[in-house]
């Protein structure tokens, strides 16, 4: 194999991540785009949402095996309803200080986290590939077949999402309420209505990263922090509230990853990937795509 | 009447410092002693924190660092050379101080969401360094066989002999806080904190004590990781990770963000509580969750905010809650 091929081959596994990580900072973006709440928890809304669908895929519930495509619709729609519970709880938040959000959402992480563990277990478990665990060769790149599902599925739901923003009648309501809140209550918007909507479009972006990654991470109720602090990067990244920030920033942090494990060092994949962002973030404070600015009750 | 009431004070901080000095013989068992000398330490990290963040409106979520910066100072100082804690506890403060002081430099250009990410960063790149330079951590094994502190002779061995030594670092930490609160520094860090463009339109150089603010709470967490290696006599890198500086964070909240009695009410409240419940396993940690929730949405001033409350509702004077600092972010009203 020639190096070409390896790089190539780094690079589909970088955007499968990265993929993954966008879908997670879209649900930030879209949560303090509309809210103006940066939520710490989204880890483990991502992490719930995972157990969401997995546990109908396994056979956790009632013994039913549904085949996989049904878990992962039954994962979004189940983590839309938490996330409609979740915006209730938190609308008074969002007019706090950041610390105050940090340390709130923080606290319902704890909650959503301890809540796995005493439900599903603190051990976790592999969840078998669907497509199976082969590499297919492509004109001698071994990819496997999960990871270019993960990316189509993923770019599948993005596009789905920004013309759901930009053309639906609810979309562009949304879109208006987060542009401003107060003139988009007065047409007649309803503003708490579109933000609950928002935060269950997130939590339901969550759940589909979360069962896109299942079949090749270690599903267990810690994998929600490390998940939640990727997103996080890359929500900043991009540009905090920005929705082609968001995926541009996921992208950006998978491919740096994937790159600096293959290529640098894969002890230091986590530190070189938080390095180069810093750098970044020194150099445009704002994120690559710049921050939308958010209009706070 | 001003007499009275200050003997009344006098009365209290006796009786204060007389449960404070016998603790160790009223403890029933080492453990709960050992329990209270970590309570002391998050008092000293959450001191810090105050200071940075409460007063100055710093956010810094490296707290981790810092400590693990002290703590291996002092262990492989320690282990490698035999240096005592007496000159470990200055080298480690230095250390973690510039560290802070370093920290503080992306915090002249970046703000807010994006700041609090940039100091993850930090906080988890230095953990990673740690995890991976095996040779000279020892990486996720840590350090064992530090040494305890010994003073003339005599061995400060055992959590109750530690327990003196601790609190002779709380409360002179603690003194140490309200005399930079009381100096100019102090009332500089509450300018920057309300409104670092009015406090650069009053001749504050808002960039020198945002990096003084951020080195003195590097230093304060270096004490504590010094304490730490210490008494533990064993570090590993997993306890210097995100969650400890949460972990600060939250007791600092609970306690009040901007009130120094607030950090020892929090420090000593949360550690102690979490403790008592250690028994309900994962129920714990969601009771823990709810009622960090339950403070945030509830009572945006912690403990402090709500004696201060009462004080201004019913108009009763609790001796802890007497001056008017205003918490950090205490209403709605703040919105940035």
């Amino acid at each position: 194999m020639n190096i070409v091929s390896i790089f190539i081959q780094t690079l589909i596994g970088g955007i499968g991540i990265g993929s993954l990580y966008a879908l997670v900072a879209l649900g930030y973006s879209m949560i303090y785009r509309s809210m103006g709440l940066v939520n710490f928890a989204h880890g483990q809304i991502f992490m719930i949402g995972t157990y969401f669908g997995i546990i109908w895929y396994r056979g956790m519930v009632l013994g039913l095996q549904l085949p996989y495509a049904v878990a992962f619709i039954l994962a979004i729609l189940l983590n839309m309803v938490l996330g409609l519970i979740l915006e209730r709880i938190f609308r008074p938040l969002a007019n706090y200080d950041l610390m105050l959000m940090l340390l709130g959402t923080i606290g319902l992480g704890y909650v959503l986290e301890n809540m796995a563990v005493i439900i599903w277990g603190a051990e976790g478990f592999a969840v078998n590939n669907p497509l199976g665990n082969t590499p297919i060769m492509i004109s001698g790149v071994a990819v496997l077949p999960w990871t270019l599902l993960l990316i189509g599925v993923s770019a599948l739901l993005m596009l789905g999402l920004n013309v759901f923003l930009a053309k639906a009648k609810i979309g562009k309501a949304m879109r208006a309420a987060a542009a401003d809140r107060e003139t988009a209550s007065a047409m007649g918007i309803p503003v708490n209505g579109t933000n609950a909507l928002t935060f269950a479009i997130g939590a339901g972006l969550a759940a589909a990263a979360g069962m896109l990654a299942a079949p090749i991470v270690y599903v267990n109720p810690a994998m929600g922090a490390a998940v939640g602090l990727k997103g996080f990067a890359a929500f900043i990244l991009g540009g905090a509230g920005s929705i082609p920030g968001a995926i541009v920033g996921g992208l950006v942090f998978g491919v740096l990853e994937a790159v600096s494990a293959g290529f640098i060092s894969s002890a230091y994949t986590k530190g070189i990937a938080f390095v180069i962002m810093i750098v970044v973030l020194m150099i445009r404070p704002g994120g690559i795509i710049g921050e939308v600015t958010v209009d706070k009750v | 009447m001003k007499n009275q009431s200050s003997n009344m004070k006098r009365i209290g901080l006796g009786i204060a410092a007389l449960v404070l000095l016998g603790f160790p013989l009223i403890a029933s068992t080492r453990y709960q002693v050992h329990i209270v000398n970590m309570a002391g330490l998050y008092i000293l990290m959450s001191l810090g924190i105050n200071l940075a963040m409460g007063y100055c409106g710093q956010i810094n979520l490296a707290l981790g660092a810092f400590m693990a910066m002290g703590a291996y100072t002092a262990a492989l100082l320690n282990t490698r050379m035999g240096v005592p804690i007496w000159i470990n506890m200055p080298l480690g403060m230095i250390l973690a101080g510039i560290t802070g002081a370093l920290i503080a430099l992306p915090m002249l250009k970046v703000k807010s969401h994006y700041l609090a990410l940039v100091t993850i960063g930090l906080a988890e790149t230095i953990n990673i360094i740690i995890v991976n330079e095996t040779w000279f951590t020892e990486g996720p094994l840590g350090i064992s066989g530090i040494k305890m502190p010994e003073l003339f002779g005599i061995p400060i061995d055992g959590a109750e002999r530690f327990y003196y030594l601790v609190l002779i670092c709380v409360v002179v930490g603690y003194l140490a806080a309200r005399q930079i609160m009381n100096h100019h520094t102090g009332r500089a860090f509450i300018a920057i904190r309300d409104s670092d463009v009015a406090a650069r339109a009053m001749g504050i150089n808002v960039a020198k004590y945002q990096i003084m603010a951020n080195a003195i709470c590097g230093v304060y967490c270096g004490v504590a990781g010094v304490l730490y290696a210490h008494m533990t006599t064993y570090i590993s890198p997993d306890i210097f990770e995100f969650k400890t500086a949460l972990f600060v964070l939250t007791m600092t909240m609970i306690g009040g963000m901007g009130s120094l009695a607030g950090s020892v009410v929090g420090g000593l409240a949360l550690p102690l509580t979490l403790e008592y419940f250690r028994a309900f396993k994962s129920w714990q940690l969601v009771g823990f969750g709810l009622a960090i929730m339950l403070v945030v949405l509830f009572f945006p001033g912690g403990v402090i905010g709500i004696a201060r409350r009462l004080e201004q509702v019913r108009g009763l004077r609790l001796p802890w809650a007497r001056k008017p600092e205003k918490p950090a972010q205490t209403e709605a009203s703040h919105v940035p």
